[in-house]
């Protein structure tokens, strides 16, 4: 098993570009996609295109504009238009009587955000205009408002640790789904060394050879878990300390670091199983890959993806129980119980994509 | 002491080896020749137990192989006919890397990467890495890498494809002090002709997965002791003349070559005069003309119908 092992690392050695450049892009689509909460205000140019505007703009300006992140401006609809489309403003707001309309190129997770914000804030002032029917919504929102001063049940939440419950922070879930998604890309290119053995003939001599198959494939699997974990870790470690994220238990996360890369090489493995040459692997790997954490949800925030059927298809690979146990442990302090049954998946993912896998492998002729 | 029993080999529906009967003694050179297609990396695949016969054995001193390859795979030694090297190291870090999987003790195995090295001429390129060789050295490294256990066999799939001449005549010459110097059992297959000549001790020839004819040089040239071949060249090309040529009695076979007709007739039967007559009729003057001492290649192309490289 040692030689196979100390056969690619020699061969990466002198090549470790590839591991290198995919640890800078976790780094850097961290930092780009994932600093939603330090942006500071975001400004939404709101317009609307009925006639009797300039009130609607105001009345829902004026509502829209209690959040602490986003700021809403009045604007011309050309220019708030032009601004969307040159990528100065991610979105713009139509509004109407009782309804609006985002104007977006992107699918930046701030749009999600705005979303989310102005729906609330419809949503909220629907409700009062039924609870109010004839008399002006100004006026019963003041009369909830002096009411809510003095609230006959007064809710009090706290976390499980007794201290406040932390905001969600969409930039962490953003670090953990990139370094992640990228590291696959790592663990699969690795693994496919176990193809490019088996073309060049190189397989052949290792099986006349007294090494046992176990040993050859442990020696490469091996291999391609620890520059896959070691990726994963390097990054995690720059953004708790150098970067200044806190990921609370880093034990806790790297543990599942392992237990998502160990199952990464399985899946990486049954792709082997499918393909016949390294060519054919580097074209459909990076062509299942970037679906993974779309379909798990992972870039939106939980509970956008509603289907049970993408549910279902997000859950086949460790990608999504990656994700969910290490928010879990950054963001709620989860203990090691907490996290048992995310790595319970992933081992199970593991087991048996590695088994179809090796099994496939060997099937071939 | 390495010996196949009926072995064949079906892959669906074809067969690609059928019932090959091969032996080889301790110390001998064996050549398997035989066009591509003709199934000598299959067999040679089943021999080295990388692939399960349909049916059939192969035994190495009177023991099957096929339930417990370890024996064979410890005195074996099998140069494939691809490179079967990581091009992104050394010479010396692929002959390193092969002498661990072997087992070679750490002791020796510095020693014997330098004798390897120096008995296939690259003890002074050793440090650069194989992506940087030509197609000759890489194939050099190749037989290097097999010869690092010792093996008292060495299996060797037409080692010599698509290099040069210096290359060839440098693996050539390996494999002949491997035979002659250390002893090892050498079996070597090839659709060279000359390359087979001239190392091994006896042949098999293969074609269409079966082996058509074996024995030493001398009883496979035998063969061909029931006829001349003839060589002639004319001063200018005619289907009619060789119509005729092919009519005249006792000729068993006409063939068009680069050089010109090459006859093949009945052995002792004078044909020069009716060959001279046929090509004045047709006023065509005969250039040269040369009887030919058969070779195997003229063996392989009676027993085939074709050239070795068809």
């Amino acid at each position: 098993m040692n030689p196979v092992f100390m056969a690619q690392w020699m061969k990466d050695k002198r090549k470790p570009y590839l591991v290198l450049l995919f640890i800078g892009l976790s780094i850097i689509a961290t930092l780009i996609f994932g600093n939603v909460d330090s942006m500071g205000r975001t400004t939404v140019p709101v317009f609307s295109s009925e006639t009797g505007d300039v009130k609607v703009e105001e009345k829902w300006v004026q509502l829209l504009n209690n959040h602490d992140s986003f700021e809403f401006v009045v604007m011309d609809e050309e220019k708030a238009r032009e601004q969307v489309k040159e990528g100065k403003s991610d979105v713009a707001l139509r509004v109407m009587e009782n309804d609006y309309r985002l104007v977006t190129a992107s699918e930046m997770p701030i749009v999600h955000l705005i979303e989310q914000h102005v729906l609330q804030v419809f949503t909220e002032e629907a409700h009062l205009a039924a609870v109010a029917g004839d008399i002006d919504t100004i006026d019963l929102r003041n009369e909830v408002e002096e009411y809510m001063d003095s609230p006959p049940i007064k809710v009090q939440t706290q976390s499980l640790n007794g201290g406040d419950i932390s905001n969600y922070d969409m930039g962490m879930q953003l670090l953990f789904a990139f370094t992640l998604f990228v590291a696959m890309f790592t663990i699969g290119f690795k693994v496919n060394g176990i193809t490019a053995d088996k073309v060049s003939g190189v397989w052949n001599r290792l099986i006349l050879s007294p090494v046992s198959k176990t040993k050859m494939y442990v020696g490469h699997l091996l291999y391609s878990f620890c520059v896959g974990f070691i990726q994963i870790s390097l990054v995690f470690l720059i953004f708790n300390y150098i970067i200044g994220y806190d990921l609370g238990n880093l034990a806790m996360i790297l543990t599942i670091a392992a237990f998502f890369a160990l199952s990464m090489v399985s899946v990486a493995m049954l792709i082997t199983g499918v393909v016949k040459t390294p060519e054919q692997f580097y074209m459909v790997y990076p062509s299942i890959i970037p679906i993974i954490p779309v379909v798990s949800g992972v870039y939106m925030l939980p509970g956008t993806i509603t289907s049970p059927i993408l549910q279902f298809i997000g859950d086949i690979f460790p990608l999504s129980h990656g994700v969910e146990a290490m928010i879990d442990v950054a963001l709620f302090n989860a203990g090691w119980n907490d996290i048992l049954l995310p790595i319970a998946f992933m081992m199970l993912i593991g087991v048996l994509a590695m088994g179809i896998g090796i099994n496939m492998v060997e099937r071939r002729k | 002491m390495l010996e196949t029993v009926k072995l064949s080999k079906t892959f669906k529906e074809k067969k690609a080896v059928e019932e090959i009967e091969l032996y080889l003694h301790a110390g001998e050179s064996v050549g398997l020749l035989g066009p591509n297609g003709a199934g000598k990396s299959t067999t040679i695949s089943m021999i080295s137990s990388l692939m399960k016969p349909t049916s059939g054995d192969v035994k190495l001193d009177g023991k099957s192989i096929i339930k417990n390859p370890s024996e064979i795979r410890k005195v074996l030694g099998v140069v494939p006919q691809e490179i079967a090297l990581y091009e992104e190291l050394s010479a010396y870090e692929n002959l390193k890397f092969f002498g661990k999987i072997y087992h070679v003790a750490k002791e020796v195995l510095e020693n014997r990467i330098q004798e390897v090295l120096e008995m296939v001429g690259l003890k002074d390129r050793q440090k650069e890495l194989v992506k940087t060789f030509s197609g000759g050295m890489k194939r050099r490294v190749n037989i290097a890498a097999a010869l690092l256990h010792k093996p008292k066999i060495l299996i060797l799939d037409e080692p010599t494809v698509g290099i040069d001449p210096q290359s060839r005549n440098h693996i050539l010459e390996t494999v002949r002090k491997l035979n002659e110097m250390h002893g090892t059992t050498i079996l070597y297959t090839s659709h060279y002709m000359k390359e087979v000549e001239q190392l091994c001790n006896r042949v098999y020839i293969m074609d269409h997965g079966r082996v058509v004819a074996s024995g030493t040089k001398t009883e496979l040239l035998s063969i061909l002791s029931t006829e001349d071949t003839i060589q002639i060249q004319l001063s200018k090309k005619s289907d009619s003349l060789l119509n005729t040529i092919k009519a005249i009695e006792h000729v068993r076979r006409v063939d068009e070559t680069t050089q010109g007709i090459r006859i093949i007739s009945k052995k002792g039967s004078n044909i020069l005069s009716d060959l001279v007559h046929a090509a004045e009729k047709e006023g065509i003057q005969i250039i040269h003309f040369q009887m030919e001492v058969p070779s195997l290649e003229d063996v392989f192309l009676h027993l085939t119908g074709k050239t070795l490289r068809d």
